[in-house]
């Protein structure tokens, strides 16, 4: 029941926060709401047993036994730390928000709560139906987020947003019906379940295109592809990113992006392994291509946070390289970086918005000389910005290396010209890093009416779990990957194989005790 | 009729059979006939509603007792003209819903409730009574009264709104057309009667496999009839009179229409597409399957165009009826038909709840009749009623097919039945538009929550309509949830069908 209670709570709190009567008290009740969830959250750590290759936790019921759909819930190592960064993320996204969402507070930290939960609903399924539930509902929360507490040009962002989002996901429902169909005539039942999908094979035809397993493999890429967002279906991204006020920028690339790539890891690759590993160039050219771009675009954008949103469509490209090298190295990199990317650009876009609200300015030419002015965040912004660019002692490194290698050893190509995005990553980031923080005073910093006071006790409060994390993950990465490692180790040795729950009991007692749940639970569901 | 059993004496089975149509019929005589005894005064509209509404929950119960111990099973009378069967009872209590539910929005309705309503509910009524016979009916010629009656009522119904300009140029243009196309069915029926020898449906099942790839007349007469049920259910291209006439007919009516016209000529339209010999005839599938994409691309790009929010629905309407299509090619011309007939019963009824409550909301926000209720006008509407913009917001976003709501299953199981007979072209077809649709439905979201808030207007406190309303939305969700009993349900309907 754990993961149900992790998944579901936020949507109780949620429906708390419609029922609190005085506007003045949601604030603190929504964080300490979140830091519940949170707290509950933590408690993963104790049952959670990294050495099981398999899912673990199996919630498993019968939720539209007519059309084989089951409410079926688990967790292994991979969507494991994504839970927790989501549950992280919305208190920090909360108290971030303290001063800059001033209207209709209480529908935006019910927007937040509902939001979480189909964020952990869509990591926690297992069902392709279920996790198609949580997925498209989390477009109706950030929808609103946008298009309420947004920017000026803010209904065309969130209409571009929902609707290129759900363009692609429709797609993959009709994938996902497909596969159901095929489960029917070769299992003898409808199913849903990933623990059944997994045991079909369908049948490619390599370099035709009209074959079920091509067809059905792009269906599903780009669903992810349009979430992830890769190039050249990036574009809602910085729209949605300039409109959407702070919080909301934070949850969308610290969580909501890894939707997409952890799609591809928990669908694509496993469900269509020879059309991944025929068609995987593409991918690695789209992912290498989308880290050049992003990182030149982001480059001339005249504006901190435009350029930090696609500086995400360059650091999504690594992920996405990382993910179609398939070897131990780039996977287990990109699961990295997914949280790397979470923490540090969740962080940028946190500080992008204390110095918004000061000034209501995010031209980087209005700025300069800052440093003087608020040292303190000066150093927290280079700081972070080291953690993007990838400078060894911090997480970003860890994740780009790993990622690199893992490329290198797939495709040298591909890795040589990822390489050159890092650079281009330090160009785009230490030129705004210059030109916002040092040199001149700029209009804005000089402006004596408005003088600019540095972070407040509760801004450094936000940051500094993210600061701890930046050097924690960038020091320690086995204290994390530890818990990962051997889910990724079975993805990537048993990849044209792969299995939920392994049949074979392993070395521990745990897996002994999934392989009775599952047959458990499959002996129902052919009933 | 039947030619092998002889017509005999009217028994008392049949007479149960359509004792709940009767007792509608006499009950709701009662306020018309008081009316002119007591001097042609206006009753009181109370009085016209309770006996109305009462005649209608008779009528369920009625149908629980009688038919209800047999669900599922199938028994026919009147010599087999009129079939009760689970889709029968199914389809009885979603036409006793939507009869019931405008009635109420009708009373509290400024465009209806003052002048007339004793002969309004009567329509109301008798409308509802010919799609009863419609969806019970097992003989083409009893189909053809079944919709006969029903539009007769509908067309002093949608010429009743008196201030509304567009009304009686709505009721005109619904009528031409409509005797138009019933005359099309006829003449379809009257060359199948040639061919076949009878109009009884079970007959013609058996000439459709053995005839339509042979018989020339015959096909013919299949295709005026299947063209006569799709102007009923607004199939491009006979769906050009859907808006014109949904904007003018006064909004309760409106619901009524959109919704319970729909769902009693599909289910007929079902029955007639019940024979496997359609297979044969793969270039009735072409036509079909590219009526359906039309219907459905059609309603939704002229949907995005409209700013007027009943023609936003009425568009939206048609192109539902191109997803309740795709279910019916799925069952017609596929191998499962009870898969798929279930897929098209379950969007019927998903369909019907978001309509009425969508429509229903219409009526709330309309100020009089003769104001046409702009998408614009919904500004500030979600501030100053949270409940009734949540309402909305959920309606529309179930009409989009945004899980977990009922829209969502509905538009699952429909795609599902197309794909499970490999008809892709169709299920692809239907998911872009899907896609388009999601546009102008949540564009009155956008204007409701995103726009600059002006004073909103102060709505009238109608507690039928908004009870109505927020129960729909509510349903809408929590039926959604809840769809696995829902299906399993409408699914005993079908299974023992034929």
């Amino acid at each position: 029941m754990l993961l149900s209670l992790i998944t579901f709570l936020p949507l109780v709190f949620a429906l708390l926060i419609c029922l609190v009567p005085k506007d003045s008290w949601i604030r603190p009740v929504a964080l300490v709401l979140a830091l519940v969830e949170f707290a509950v959250s933590l408690y993963l750590f104790k049952v959670f047993d990294p050495a099981a290759p398999g899912v673990q936790l199996i919630e498993r019921m019968a939720w539209v036994p007519e059309a084989g759909i089951t409410y079926f819930m688990a967790i292994d190592g991979i969507s494991f730390w994504l839970v927790l960064l989501t549950t992280l993320l919305t208190p920090i996204a909360i108290l971030g928000s303290w001063t800059s969402i001033d209207n209709r507070i209480k529908g935006f930290h019910a927007a937040v709560f509902v939001l979480q939960t189909s964020m952990i609903g869509s990591f926690l399924a297992m069902d392709a139906i279920l996790f198609y539930v949580f997925f498209e509902l989390s477009l109706v929360p950030m929808y609103f987020m946008v298009g309420i507490w947004g920017g000026t040009r803010r209904i065309y962002a969130t209409m571009k947003f929902f609707i290129y989002t759900m363009a692609g996901s429709l797609m993959m429902l009709l994938a996902i019906i497909y596969l159901m169909f095929t489960a029917r005539d070769t299992l003898g039942m409808m199913t849903a379940s990933l623990l059944d999908l997994y045991t079909l094979k369908i049948p490619f035809v390599a370099g035709s295109f009209l074959n079920p397993q091509t067809l059905l493999f792009f269906a599903f890429s780009l669903a992810f592809a349009i979430k992830v967002p890769m190039f050249p279906v990036h574009t809602w991204l910085p729209d949605a990113h300039v409109e959407a006020p702070t919080p909301g920028s934070v949850i969308l690339a610290g969580v909501m992006l890894k939707m997409g790539s952890y799609g591809f890891l928990r669908f694509v690759l496993p469900l269509f392994p020879e059309a991944a590993e025929y068609y995987a160039w593409v991918f690695l050219f789209l992912g290498v291509v989308g880290i050049i771009y992003g990182a030149l675009v982001a480059m001339i954008q005249p504006d901190i946070k435009k350029l930090v949103a696609y500086s995400s469509v360059s650091h999504m490209g690594y992920v996405m390289i990382g993910l179609f090298a398939m070897n131990m190295y780039g996977v287990t990199g990109s699961v990295y970086q997914m949280l790397n990317h979470g923490v540090s650009t969740g962080a940028l876009f946190l500080l992008v918005g204390m110095i918004y609200e000061r000034t209501h300015s995010r031209e980087i030419s209005k700025y300069g000389g800052l440093a003087k002015a608020m040292p303190i965040y000066t150093i927290l912004f280079i700081i972070v910005t080291m953690s993007s660019i990838a400078v060894p002692m911090t997480n970003g490194f860890i994740g780009e290396f790993m990622i690199l290698m893992g490329t290198f050893e797939a495709s040298r190509p591909f890795a040589i010209a990822a390489v050159t995005g890092v650079v281009l990553g330090a160009v785009y980031m230490l030129w705004m890093v210059k030109r916002v923080f040092f040199g001149p005073e700029g209009e804005l910093v000089k402006d004596e009416h408005h003088p600019l006071h540095d972070l407040s006790v509760r801004e450094l409060v936000v940051m500094a779990p993210l600061i701890v994390l930046i050097f924690w993950m960038g020091l320690f990465p086995n204290h994390f990957l530890n818990y990962s490692k051997a889910s990724i180790a079975n993805f990537v040795e048993n990849r044209d194989n792969y299995r939920l729950v392994l049949d074979a009991p392993a070395t521990s007692e745990k897996s002994a005790a999934t392989f009775d749940v599952k047959s458990d639970s499959v002996a129902k569901a052919g009933q | 009729m039947n030619p092998t059993t002889p017509m005999d004496f009217v028994t008392l089975k049949d007479m149960l059979s359509i004792a709940p149509m009767a007792v509608m019929f006499l009950i709701s005589m009662i306020p018309l006939l008081m009316k002119p005894l007591l001097g042609n005064r206006e009753l009181n509209p109370k009085t016209v509603l309770l006996y109305n509404v009462g005649a209608v929950i008779v009528a369920a119960f009625m149908t629980t007792t009688i038919f209800g111990p047999s669900f599922g099973g199938k028994s026919t009378a009147f010599a087999n003209a009129i079939v009760i069967d689970g889709i029968t009872v199914w389809m009885s209590y979603l036409v006793y819903l939507v009869t019931g539910v405008p009635l109420m929005l009708a009373y509290d309705h400024v465009a209806t409730r003052g002048r007339q309503f004793t002969e309004f509910a009567f329509l109301m009524m008798s409308s509802a009574i010919g799609m009863l016979i419609l969806i019970m009916s097992n003989d083409l010629i009893v189909t053809f009264i079944g919709i006969e009656t029903m539009s007769l009522c509908l067309y002093i119904l949608v010429a009743m709104s008196k201030e509304q300009v567009l009304s009686k140029e709505a009721a005109f243009k619904y009528f031409v057309l409509g005797s138009f196309a019933s005359a099309i069915m006829l003449y379809g029926v009257a060359l199948l009667y040639g061919t076949v020898g009878t109009t009884y449906y079970p007959d013609i099942w058996v000439g459709v496999t053995k005839m339509i790839t042979t018989n020339r007349m015959f096909l013919t007469g299949i295709v005026l009839v299947i063209l006569g049920f799709a102007f009923k259910v607004s199939i491009f291209p006979l769906h050009a009179w859907t808006p014109d006439v949904y904007q003018g007919a006064s909004t309760p009516v409106t619901a009524f229409m959109s919704t319970a016209v729909k769902a009693a000529t599909f289910v007929s339209f079902l029955r007639f597409m019940n024979s496997e010999g359609y297979a044969q005839a793969p270039q009735l599938l072409t036509v079909m399957t590219w009526l359906a994409v039309l219907t459905m691309t059609i309603g939704n790009v002229a949907a995005i165009m409209q700013s007027n929010f009943k023609r936003v629905l009425a568009y939206s309407s048609v192109s539902n009826s191109g997803y309740a299509m795709v279910g019916l090619i799925a069952a017609g011309f596929g191998a499962n038909y009870n898969g798929a007939a279930t897929s098209v019963l379950f969007y019927l009824f998903s369909y019907t709840l978001m309509t009425l409550g969508s429509f229903g909301l219409v009526a709330l926000f309309e100020k009089n009749e003769n104001t046409s209720l702009e998408v614009t006008d919904l500004r500030g509407m979600g501030r100053k009623y949270p409940w009734l913009g949540m309402a909305l917001t959920v309606l529309m976003l179930s009409l989009a097919g945004i899980p977990p709501t009922l829209g969502f299953f509905g538009k699952f199981f429909v795609f599902s039945a197309a794909i499970e007979q490999d008809m892709y072209w169709l299920a692809f077809w239907g998911v872009i538009n899907s896609v388009i649709s999601v546009y102008f439905y949540l564009r009155p979201i956008v204007v409701m929550y995103m726009s600059e808030d002006k004073e909103a207007e102060v709505l009238p406190m109608h507690i039928l309509t908004r009870g109505a309303v927020i129960l729909a939305a509510v349903a809408v969700v929590v039926l959604g949830l809840l769809s696995s009993p829902v299906y399993a349900l409408v699914k005993k309907s079908v299974v023992n069908l034929f």
